[in-house]
């Protein structure tokens, strides 16, 4: 800056006057001339605000969203969506481990074959070996790196390329998954519906060696292309290993685009609906909203299986899913004669008996409405404090039901305890969403709302009602009568003589799903029947032809057992004797550990009715349930 | 503007940005939502209230740096209402900014202040260029 001799005086002249003003005020005047231009060219150009062709847009991954949406990729980070695929061995120092299994020369032996696990986290790998080889066989049945792995919340699972026949991009699960809770190896037949296998049988043993490429891609990955040529050879990409961002925003290179300009982002506030170039599921109606979680939250049937095989499902977060898929429901077909092959996922009245049927379940209740109702961001939010269950901070079920359904007008709200006289230890969703359902090893809530109706199962042994679930100890007569003594102010009424609990009935006699939730409900710390009881009755689960339904027995009687300590010596026995390994794999170690247990906790629930415990066993429905995983 | 002026006005934005100080900190104890789960909007609501009452104080800082230096009073009527004007600007950018954000940027008023900034700017260089009125030409006291 140059101040002229002639300035320097106390009055200025009106050049001097103008020079002043001008190197004070000019170059602030300049920047607001330019921003005010700027704004005006930006407002006008029809390019930054109208809709865009998103199905032209393509993926550029989560940590291009970080910059702008640092909180929302924060808890994204932390999400068991990120992990749901990882590349094995990749690990970064400041993320939480990849591999959660030791790989450090661990084995399991199952039907006649040995799993050995060995390469550290580093470079996991497995083998598998027979047993027991017949003369002049090849003990070794697999041997393979480990490339991907899928999970991180109950179970992690190993992914390997081994090409048998669909070419080098050919990856397929292996047999052996990590329980995350049990920390320990589990053969993967155990997390399915299907009975044991013959001992020595290799397809047995591999029924559940599935291929990635054209299974687990699809829901455990962004944008994913399984990539089958005509020749049958897999050619297989994904956008981003896991869910990220972009599986439910679609695709953002539009977006991204646009909101480079920064004048863009600034003014982005004064029409924050008028965007268009990404999906934001919050903002959409009810049913496209519950169209992206059941992307993956609800098995479908594709348009075009033959496209979808090679180029993916088409789907648009914010387009409707019908115009790509339509949801499996209990009478959905296939086939030319027409067959239901789906009946035996779901209960009579249509609720799904298993997960990744969530979409389904919601869009079979009336609080959905056709679209117009309830959906999943009502309860679930994608971007908070807590990964599991990803529940909103402070969720309250009744405060999401209350939108529609007013406490005070519901029936007997004035009564003592309140509409259910269940008083504050029950939510809605104990009685209106009950644990009916299979999935990951668990017994999980429904997504259905329902109303508990024992009576009208009555005489039926084919669908659990959401009373026996909690109260295990109880028949389904006593629920009923329970529920009109309710009704009618009156006292509860006694446990019959003789009566005998709908969950020892269906822990006996039920098919492969009723059996596992019904030890799902004997686990239920709320369940208002004595520790020891569900222990002894859990032990007979372990006898279970099933390996799913003997892991939910396993798995309970060490839930329970630790919630009974330090109050119950016992407990401390039976996770004694429920320590040892290979026991669940091995029928002569389960047999002595099932003895041991035995010994502690006493006979199971039937033991004093053999001729019924029998009968029992003689009608239950031992059909082997496809998951579709 | 007169010497006296800008002192008062200068103290009186230290004062206004100082209680928005106090307000912010009132609504971190009372956890006020729209504050205190908007991290951009406590972000730039703390950089106007640090921002507009620093320059206040700069503003306080440059009329005693004027009489120091005896600046030329034409010169200094106008770098006194830019330089109020430049801390106005820059702390209120923020706030507005704040208060009224896009999604994942300010809003439009944060537009401000660069202008504050160059208003700033400008006046504290003509403050540190401009020679001494005692330098015209003429006898020296």
């Amino acid at each position: 800056m140059a101040i002229g001799p002639g300035q320097t005086s106390t009055t200025l002249t009106p050049g001097g006057t103008r020079r002043a003003s001008l190197v004070l005020f000019g170059p602030a005047i300049a920047w607001t001339l330019l921003c005010a231009a700027g704004i005006g060219a930006t407002m006008l150009d029809d390019d930054a605000w109208s809709a865009v062709d998103r199905s032209r847009s393509v993926a550029v991954g989560s940590a291009r969203c970080q910059t702008c949406h640092p909180r929302e990729h924060e808890a994204w980070f932390r999400s068991y969506h990120r992990t749901m695929t990882q590349a094995a061995g990749t690990q970064a120092a400041e993320t939480q481990p990849i591999v959660l299994a030791p790989f450090a020369g661990e084995h399991l032996d199952a039907l006649g074959f040995r799993a050995i696990m060995t390469g550290g986290p580093q470079r996991p790998h497995v083998r598998v070996e027979r047993l027991q080889p017949e003369p002049g066989q090849d003990p070794l049945v697999l041997d393979a790196d480990v490339e991907l792995t899928v999970g991180s919340h109950r179970y992690q699972q190993y992914v390997a390329r081994i090409d048998r026949g669909g070419g080098p991009g050919e990856r397929w699960r292996l047999p052996v998954a990590w329980h995350v809770e049990l920390s320990r190896w589990i053969h993967i037949n155990g997390a399915f519906l299907t009975p044991e296998g013959a001992w020595g049988d290799e397809a047995d043993y591999l029924r559940h060696l599935s291929r990635w490429n054209d299974n687990c891609i699809f829901c455990h990955n962004t944008e994913p292309v399984p990539g089958l040529d005509p020749q049958g050879q897999w050619n297989s990409e994904v956008a981003e290993l896991g869910i990220g961002c972009e599986a439910c925003h679609g695709p953002a290179s539009a977006h991204v685009e646009r909101h480079a300009w920064p004048l863009r982002r600034v003014l982005a506030g004064l029409a924050p609906h008028q965007d268009g170039s990404v999906a934001h599921p919050g903002r959409l109606s009810a049913g496209l909203s519950a169209d992206v979680c059941g992307r993956c939250h609800g098995n479908r049937i594709a348009a075009d299986l033959a496209d979808v095989l090679a180029h993916g499902d088409g789907f648009l977060p914010g387009r409707p899913l019908s115009e790509v898929s339509r949801p499996i429901l209990r009478d959905a077909t296939l086939g030319d004669p027409p067959q239901r092959p789906f009946e035996a996922r779901f209960w009579p009245d249509g609720t799904p008996r298993l997960s990744a049927y969530e979409y389904q379940a919601l869009l079979s209740s009336p609080c959905h409405q056709d679209g117009a109702g309830l959906s999943c961001g009502d309860c679930h939010t994608m971007h908070g404090p807590e990964p599991s269950m990803q529940l909103w901070p402070e969720h309250d079920t009744s405060a999401v039901c209350g939108r529609c359904h007013e406490a005070a007008t519901l029936s007997d709200a004035a009564a003592p305890g309140g509409h259910g006289r269940h008083g504050a230890i029950v939510g809605c969703e104990g009685c209106h969403l009950p644990r009916v359902t299979y999935g990951l090893l668990e017994g999980m809530m429904s997504h259905r709302p329902t109303r508990p109706r024992p009576q009208v199962l009555l005489d039926r042994d084919d669908q659990p009602d959401a009373c026996t679930q909690c109260h295990v100890d109880r028949s389904r007569a006593w629920a009923a009568g329970a529920l009109e003594a309710w009704r009618d102010g009156a006292p509860l009424p006694a446990p019959e003589p003789g009566e005998i609990s709908r969950v020892a009935l269906d822990l006996h006699g039920g098919d492969p799903i009723q059996r596992a939730l019904a030890a799902a409900a004997l686990t239920r710390s709320e369940a208002p029947a004595d520790p020891r009881t569900r222990m002894a009755w859990l032990v007979d689960a372990l006898e279970d032809d099933y390996p799913a339904v003997r892991w939910f027995g396993y798995r309970g009687l060490r839930r329970v057992a630790r919630q009974s300590l330090p109050d119950d010596a016992p407990a401390a026995s039976v996770l004694e004797a429920l320590d040892v390994s290979n026991a669940m794999e091995d029928p002569g170690l389960r047999a002595m550990m099932v003895d041991q247990l035995r010994a502690i906790l006493g006979p199971g629930p039937l033991a004093a009715q053999p001729e019924l415990e029998q009968r029992l066993h003689e009608r239950r429905d031992d059909r082997a349930i496809w998951i579709g995983e | 503007m007169t010497a006296a002026r800008h002192l008062r006005l200068s103290l009186a934005i230290v004062a206004l940005f100082l209680a928005m100080g106090v307000g912010l900190e009132a609504m971190l104890g009372l956890r006020v939502r729209a504050w205190f789960d908007d991290p951009l909007r406590r972000e730039l609501l703390r950089l106007g209230h640090a921002h507009g009452a620093l320059l206040g104080l700069v503003n306080v800082a440059l009329g005693w740096a004027m009489e120091r230096l005896s600046t030329p009073p034409p010169w200094a009527t106008r770098i006194r209402l830019a330089a109020l004007l430049g801390a106005v600007a820059v702390g209120l950018g923020f706030v507005g900014g704040g208060l009224w954000h896009a999604p994942t940027d300010p809003g439009p008023l944060v537009l401000l202040v660069p202008a504050g900034a160059l208003l700033m700017v400008s006046s504290l260089v003509a403050v540190v260029l401009l020679p001494p009125r005692d330098a015209e030409p003429g006898p020296k006291s």
